[in-house]
């Protein structure tokens, strides 16, 4: 049984040893951290400096998201360590946490390219942590588009961003569905939602959709001419791109109707079920970056036959910059990208 | 995207010398840093020696991208970059310096320098300045006069070297790399391990 302190300095040791069975051996570190012998604090420190020497270990991400979770349900841990060590209220502590969690995963992705482990547990912590609040989703969009523009070949950082995205999208439209429901609605009698500070805060921070998706666009315009050549970039064209036509399919009148596989509440092991992109025929032999499940797969194509099919104007556009790109780039793998988008475009609109 | 290393070379008929460089290995760790920077060194070296007067190349090994531009009058510069790093900005950063070094460095001390006696202390700010390719170089339509395609592109280091000659000979060969170096080569040789060269 864990007891001392001792414990607590061998299991030090022994993650700087051997990471993938510091949290395995005896003394068990959930043991010492649930007997109240190691401060969650102190542990979620060790992690992070853990992560400072090997950036992708699965075990500290798992473990650390255990921790995490121990952290926000409060009645886990013995009270003194909730109440005594920490001494401030818990809303406070979970927005600290995020902060927290937010450098943490970006200290690691920048050791490691396209660090899956450190971007899914970013996503975890906005899902779990977070609950997907709206200006922490915007605030996460702005902050990290520099390192995105710094990184343009990290799939996982754009993936990232399709996510904040898809999640704002999700988000928002919930919450504008959610109050054009209630027609019935006088100044003084709001059903739903809950409260009203959740109704005062869906319309302070009432996300301009359209504008950011076409932000996200420009940007994505900006690095493809600055960087010809990287494949990720232009996978997050056809990204944003979905994303815009699907919005326009949808709001701000339609029926929510989120398949499970796009279900922002859902668990980690849900990420894998996302598709990466949009349904590609066999002849797209660049994009080999999707991780789709069959699930997801067939989901997306009855979305997509069920949706209009995307405005003519924006497919215009993108035509246009396919031209543009084509005609002023020098560098072959930036030309073979261009084609390829520019066929999946076609069979978008089919 | 990153600089790892910005060289100023002198393409000597007999061996290659250098003239002055500037490194970036905060990424590494610690006590990766003074092998690190001995080996791009070395590989700036390598390069120049192998490359003709009058051209401009890119060799790939592993995760880096070294760029070199070798000038008809013998002047060379070396950038060692990420593979995410615009080459043709890599390309105009060494135009840029061997330029400032031609005006600032009397010709004579070219054969004969080193570190110690050349005096030019831009490289350092250049290759700050220069981590982030879009500050220190605004998208011109006019600067992109480079052509790309006379560029070689080589995919690996080795395919710099003549028939017959191992890199591992030239890394225990080499003057420049320190014993603590050669030894961190050979282990990482032996791993296949990703720091093979660096």
């Amino acid at each position: 049984m864990a007891e001392t302190s001792e414990e607590v300095a061998v299991l030090v040791q022994r993650v700087v040893k051997d990471i993938t069975n510091a949290f395995r051996r005896n003394p068990h570190i959930k043991e010492l951290i649930l007997s109240g012998t190691l401060n969650p604090i102190k542990d979620l420190h060790l992690g992070k400096l853990a992560l400072t020497k090997f950036p992708k270990s699965p075990e500290t991400w798992i473990h650390r998201r255990w921790v995490l979770q121990q952290l926000i349900q409060e009645t886990s841990l013995p009270s003194f360590m909730t109440k005594g060590n920490l001494g401030i209220i818990p809303a406070e502590r979970t927005q600290q946490l995020i902060r927290e969690e937010m450098e943490v995963c970006g200290e690691a992705a920048g050791r490691y390219p396209s660090n899956y482990n450190a971007w899914s547990h970013r996503i975890w912590v906005l899902q779990h942590l977070a609950k997907l609040d709206t200006k922490i989703l915007l605030d996460e969009l702005s902050s990290t588009k520099h390192w995105a523009s710094m990184h343009v070949s990290d799939h996982s950082g754009f993936h990232y961003r399709q996510f904040l995205l898809k999640s704002l999208i999700s988000q928002t439209v919930t919450d504008g569905s959610v109050l054009e429901q209630s027609p019935l609605r006088s100044e003084s009698t709001v059903v739903l939602p809950k409260d009203e500070e959740a109704v005062a805060s869906a319309e302070e921070s009432r996300v301009n959709l359209p504008h950011l998706l076409k932000e996200e666009v420009e940007f994505s315009t900006d690095l493809i001419d600055a960087y010809p050549g990287h494949e990720t970039l232009w996978c997050h064209r056809r990204h944003v791109f979905y994303l815009q036509h699907h919005l326009n399919g949808r709001f701000p009148h339609s029926v929510i109707q989120l398949s499970p596989a796009d279900s922002p509440g859902g668990t980690l092991s849900d990420l894998h079920s996302i598709p990466a992109g949009p349904p590609t025929s066999q002849a797209m032999e660049v994009d080999g970056l999707s991780d789709f499940s069959k699930q997801g797969y067939s989901q997306e194509i009855k979305r997509l036959k069920r949706t209009p099919a995307p405005d003519s104007l924006g497919l215009e556009m993108e035509h246009r910059f396919i031209d543009q790109v084509l005609s002023t780039c020098r560098n072959v793998e930036q030309a073979r990208f261009a084609n390829a988008y520019r066929k999946w475009l076609v069979t978008l609109s089919q | 995207m990153k600089l790892y290393s910005l060289s100023v070379l002198y393409k000597g008929e007999s061996k290659t010398v250098l003239l002055k460089a500037a490194y970036d290995v905060s990424s590494f760790s610690f006590f990766q840093r003074s092998s690190v920077q001995e080996f791009m060194t070395f590989t700036s070296q390598l390069i120049v020696e192998r490359s003709a007067k009058g051209s401009r190349a890119s060799v790939k090994e592993q995760e880096y991208l070294c760029h070199v531009y070798v000038r008809n009058d013998s002047l060379a510069g070396v950038v060692i970059a990420d593979r995410e790093y615009p080459s043709r900005v890599a390309f105009t950063l060494l135009e840029k310096v061997l330029d400032e070094f031609s005006k600032q460095v009397d010709r004579i001390d070219w054969p004969i320098g080193s570190p110690d006696t050349i005096h030019y202390t831009g490289l350092d700010s250049h290759l700050s300045r220069y981590q982030n390719p879009r500050e220190a170089d605004p998208m011109t339509k006019v600067q992109a006069e480079l052509d790309e395609t006379k560029i070689i592109l080589h995919n690996t280091m080795e395919s710099l070297l003549e028939r017959g000659e191992k890199l591992d000979d030239l890394v225990s060969k080499s003057e420049v790399l320190g014993i603590q170096s050669k030894a961190f080569y050979k282990t990482a040789r032996k791993q296949n391990s990703c720091c093979a060269i660096m």
